[in-house]
């Protein structure tokens, strides 16, 4: 019996069975849209439809409970004499299509953006690879379920005299995209869990939450007594005083750090020229080099070590802890590319930067950029975070990061703050709650001060799923006392 | 792999992927010949039995269509519902690549409130089957908690039912009238004018998205209206290169309004700009270009009266105050989310705390012409009012929804205000639910005619900043706030640029500190966004601040580690 075939029918109004499009309605979809093009040229389309479960609580009530779906065709039409247009619609019947067909033509008529003359590389062909981040849980998690877990994390929150507010959400949706060999095609699953527990007097706040593809790997009553631990032991924090610190950082603390590194491995560092030369017009960011005037070009640090040794960060698509679709509709042609296996940081060596397909083509002579989704996979080691506090003379315990922001792309420095739940940590044991500090520090420097690491485990993420340790560092900045909780 | 699922037409999504219709079987359904002709790209409805192109959002049978949501939820048991259908349109614009990007969508959510209990229901379907499905499934959704969870308890302010009304925000040119080459060219020209009067103009990047927001709403207290809604989010980014040093710049007058193509066109705009917008790019390029002959220093660590101008006002407004007086976030409804607010004790500190210096008066309304989250009826069917949030730096009131406001009837009764929401009811869409968002801030001017470059006069010693950009707590008490230019100010005139500076403050101490604002003259309304919520939603909203004066602030290097 087919996967399909399990799903529950529930006869709840409209049926109920096809909470997202179907391989053959996206099929059709493109077929019709490619009928409708004329004039030639290339015809693109994403289709992308969704189906989202949540519910969400405050003040240990359930405050909203929903049930959404959506649509999303996006085509792209480049004409053989001009140039490309986007129209997007979330209407599927042949005059919406055939519309939205009709008004990419015109739009592409103004001559803007890349022009199809542009594109000399034939669309990639490949053996594309299906994810299996489909889960069967995740689809089948119904709201009366999600009920039954809200009341049980609220009242073991409401027993102890404290707040819950917090959310969960189960998604599936399909994603189909024009390809070189006919349409590529992916069913997925999504969920995500997080719930902050606070004491009445805001005095103390308590954070957990996790996300996977599969509802099943999320443990939403674990979360809620770690938040709500976490909520009794950071009350009535007191004041020390701004300066570098020791500290050990839970794996959603590290993840907040580590999105920065793995942005600037992934995304706008499209300049390269080959191994250990990046494009004149791109010798910035933080693993760049420099400019050297003598050859005219610019330096990147492929091959040089970057970071501690300890460090490997990497990303497999076909990872199901890493949760992607393992293509993307490229910005070159707006065709599907594969996403290949990456890795970025070899113990502690800088291995790749990421480079699109445009780039590919046009300055290395190939036809596949080397490009990745944001998720990744950061290596650890065997320390527990209990271990880490024993060995610690003094240092801070950090829950997690919140609101980081770039102040300076050369050397990825953040600001941020700290949030819900710091302890201060004297000969080797949790001393007391502290108030939370605003940090200015680059994970980079984090990751050359390094001196444990633990178990890599999933963290919350919902939108790039990311596999990450905890770690103790030492020097940490924190430059400034925030008194808010 | 077999799919068990139907090919083609399915059960749920019933776009039954039919044969095209030629533009003669739509002429002889009568509405339709006028409608497509109107709009660009028809999508399709079910009001009756046959598909047709969707009407204006006016057309009276939309009524019908709306209600049958609300039937299929007070039949299902609701003991309050309401409906929201939304007709999106926008188009984005890059100039700089000719690039246009056209996007359409059509929303239905329903919301149903069972014993205490919300539930929520959308999808991207009008007919009357699915508007149905989404009143059953929305009463389902909130039954199902009513049954599991402990009793909760709603009570909703007080509404007026609108008798079957429409409203069409003024605009004087509906941007998908205008031509698209016209955008562009415009646009074009705008870039190649500011290059023309000042030769260090560089890296220009001046996109533009406009927005048409077409809706219905109907509840079960018997209201019935629709509304058409623009927006254009105007911007126009530079930089000033001379030798080594660069100054970044951006055209004020250009941010998000409630306004069609005429925030580029109109030779004024009251709030935004007296003169054309060439004039006006002349003049702020003009400004700048004395910058230019300033010499770069660092920054002297210490604590400086500080200057502000509208933008960096306009940013600490929303980000301090305008977010801690939303009640719900006050209350702890947004804490798993972006957080809570200083103001903590929200039902203790009402009509008491002191939030700033008495010259601090801000207020709040959905009303004003040319706001971002101008309305005519908000998303629960409340005619928003204008009310004051803090009067003579004492806070009087919060954001409210009909809910919220439900939570503060005590204090309203006790204080002889009128028991109602303020109408801050919002979503980005009818996919997402509505909830408490942000509606257009106003910082009341000072009495004298003070402006930016007046208050650089009276400053002996201290700095000024333009367009600050803040980074703030989760209660939006702590700030950071980085310049976009910083300025070193002595004897009443600007004597460096002031590299890598930011100020370090908290809200309260900050507006305590506020030492005078800018005349009505000065005012300036900026376009702001907000993202609430889980999933987040984002929304708009201006703020209209004059530029203001506010004591020895703390001047930090924002790069500088421990």
């Amino acid at each position: 019996m087919s996967r399909r075939a399990q799903r529950p029918v529930r006869l709840l109004g409209v049926a109920d069975d096809e909470r997202f499009l179907s391989k053959e309605t996206c099929d059709a979809v493109v077929r019709r849209i490619r009928g409708f093009a004329q004039g030639g040229g290339e015809t693109m389309v994403r289709i992308d439809s969704w189906w989202h479960g949540e519910l969400r609580w405050a003040r240990n009530r359930v405050d909203l409970a929903s049930d959404r779906r959506d649509v999303s065709v996006r085509v792209t039409r480049g004409l053989p004499d001009g140039g490309r247009a986007d129209v997007s619609t979330n209407q599927l019947d042949d005059r919406s299509l055939q519309a939205a067909v009709y008004a990419a033509e015109r739009q592409a008529k103004h001559g803007g953006g890349m022009t199809i003359r542009d594109i000399t590389a034939p669309a990639p062909v490949f053996d594309y690879q299906q994810p299996s981040i489909w889960s069967d849980t995740t689809y089948r998690f119904a709201t009366d379920a999600r009920a039954q877990i809200a009341r049980r994390i609220t009242d073991k929150v409401e027993a102890a005299r404290m707040l819950a507010a917090g959310y969960m959400e189960v998604k599936a949706q399909s994603t189909a995209r024009t390809a070189a060999a006919g349409m590529m095609y992916a069913e997925r699953t999504a969920a995500q869990c997080s719930m902050t527990v606070r004491d009445a007097a805001g005095t103390g706040s308590g954070w957990a939450g996790l996300s996977s593809y599969n509802w099943g790997a999320i443990d939403a009553d674990a979360l809620s007594a770690r938040a709500l631990e976490k909520a009794i032991a950071s009350r009535n924090p007191v004041g020390i005083e701004p300066g570098r610190y020791t500290v050990i950082l839970e794996p959603q603390a590290v993840h907040e750090l580590m999105k920065w590194v793995v942005t600037h491995l992934n995304a706008g560092f499209a300049g390269l020229i080959g191994p250990g030369r990046v494009s004149a017009e791109n010798v910035s960011g933080p693993f760049a080099a420099g400019f050297d005037n003598a050859l005219g070009i610019g330096r990147s640090k492929l091959g040089l070590k970057v970071v501690d040794e300890r460090i490997t960060i990497s990303h497999d698509p076909m990872d199901p802890a890493l949760g992607v679709v393992p293509w993307v509709a490229n910005n070159y042609d707006s065709y599907a590319e594969p996403v290949l296996p990456v890795t970025w940081i070899d113990h502690g060596i800088l291995k790749t930067l990421a480079y699109d397909r445009g780039y590919a083509v046009y300055r290395l002579g190939d036809n596949v950029g080397a490009v990745s989704r944001d998720g990744y996979r950061m290596s650890g080691g065997t320390t527990t975070v209990d271990e880490m506090i024993r060995t610690t003379e003094r240092g801070l315990l950090v829950t997690r990061f919140w609101n980081t922001d770039l102040l300076d792309p050369g050397s990825v420095l953040l600001t941020g703050l700290t949030r819900d739940g710091l302890w201060l940590i004297e000969h080797g044991k949790i001393s007391k709650a502290v108030k939370n500090f605003r940090f200015t520090e680059s994970p980079l420097f984090v990751l050359n001060s390094l001196d444990q690491l633990g178990e890599p485990v999933p963290v919350f993420s919902p939108d790039a799923p990311a596999i990450v340790p905890p770690l103790k560092a030492h020097d940490f900045s924190f430059t400034s006392l925030v008194d808010a909780v | 792999m077999t799919d068990e699922r139907r090919s083609g037409a399915s059960p749920y999504f019933p776009y039954n992927l039919e044969m095209p219709i030629t533009r003669r079987d739509l002429l002889k359904r009568g509405v339709a010949a006028a409608v497509v002709a109107a709009v660009p790209r028809p999508l399709f409805v079910h009001l009756g039995r046959a598909r047709e192109p969707v009407p204006p959002i006016e057309d009276p049978r939309l009524k019908d269509l709306a209600f049958s949501a609300l039937e299929a939820a007070r039949g299902a048991g609701a003991t309050y519902a309401d409906v929201r259908l939304t007709h999106d349109y926008s188009r984005s614009f890059n100039p700089a690549l000719s690039n246009i990007y056209d996007a359409e969508a059509m929303t239905v959510g329903v919301r149903a409130l069972v014993d205490g209990y919300w539930g929520f229901a959308s999808s991207a379907v009008w007919s009357a089957d699915e508007l149905a499905r989404l009143g059953r499934e929305a009463v389902h959704q909130a039954k199902t908690n009513a049954v599991t969870g402990k009793p909760r308890t709603v009570l909703l302010a007080p509404v007026t039912a609108i008798a079957d009304s429409h409203w069409n925000m003024p605009v004087a040119r509906d941007p998908f009238d205008v031509p698209v080459d016209e955008i562009l060219d415009f646009m074009g020209g705008l870039a190649i004018y500011a290059r023309r009067v000042n030769r260090h103009v560089r890296d220009i990047y001046n996109p533009a998205t406009f927005v048409r927001q077409e809706k219905a709403y109907a509840s079960t207290v018997g209201s019935y209206c629709t509304q058409r809604l623009y927006r254009s989010d105007g911007a126009f980014f530079f930089n000033l290169r001379k030798d080594e040093k660069v100054i970044g710049g951006r055209i004020d007058a250009l941010s998000s309004a409630g306004m069609g193509w005429e925030l580029y066109t109109a030779d004024r705009i009251p709030l935004a700009r007296d003169r054309s917008l060439r004039e006006e790019i002349r003049r702020v390029l003009d400004e700048l270009d004395e910058d230019l002959t300033l010499p770069l220093r660092p920054i002297d660590v210490g604590r400086y009266d500080t200057v502000f101008d509208n933008a960096s006002v306009a940013n600490l407004l929303a980000e301090t105050l305008g977010r801690a007086t939303e009640l719900d976030r006050a209350l702890g409804y947004e804490a798993n989310a972006d957080g809570t607010s200083y103001i903590d004790a929200p039902l203790q500190m009402i009509g008491t705390y002191n939030a700033g210096a008495p010259l601090l008066s801000v207020t709040g309304n959905r009303t004003e012409s040319g706001g971002c989250a101008t309305v005519k009826w908000d998303d629960e069917g409340v005619v928003p009012d204008e009310f004051s949030l803090v009067k003579d730096g004492v806070l009087t009131d919060f954001q409210t929804t009909r809910e919220s406001a439900g939570w503060l009837k005590d204090y309203y009764d006790k204080s002889g205000k009128p028991f109602r929401s303020h109408g801050c009811a919002n979503a980005d869409s009818a996919i997402s639910p509505p909830m408490q968002h942000s509606p257009n801030l106003v910082m009341t001017p000072g009495h004298e005619a003070l402006d930016f470059n007046g208050f650089l006069a009276g400053i002996s010693n201290g700095i000024a900043i333009r367009w600050l950009n803040v980074n703030m707590d989760f209660q939006h008490l702590n700030g950071l706030g980085i310049g976009g230019s910083t300025y070193e100010v002595k004897h009443g005139k600007k004597t460096a640029l002031l590299n890598s500076a930011g100020i370090l403050f908290r809200a309260p101490e900050f507006w305590k500190g506020l030492l005078s604002v800018g005349g009505a003259a000065s005012a300036r309304r900026l376009g702001g966004t907000e993202r609430k919520g889980e999933p987040p939603q984002m929304t708009y909203h201006s703020v209209t601040a004059p530029p203001a004066v506010a004591k020895q602030l703390a001047l930090v290097d924002p790069r500088r580690r421990a």
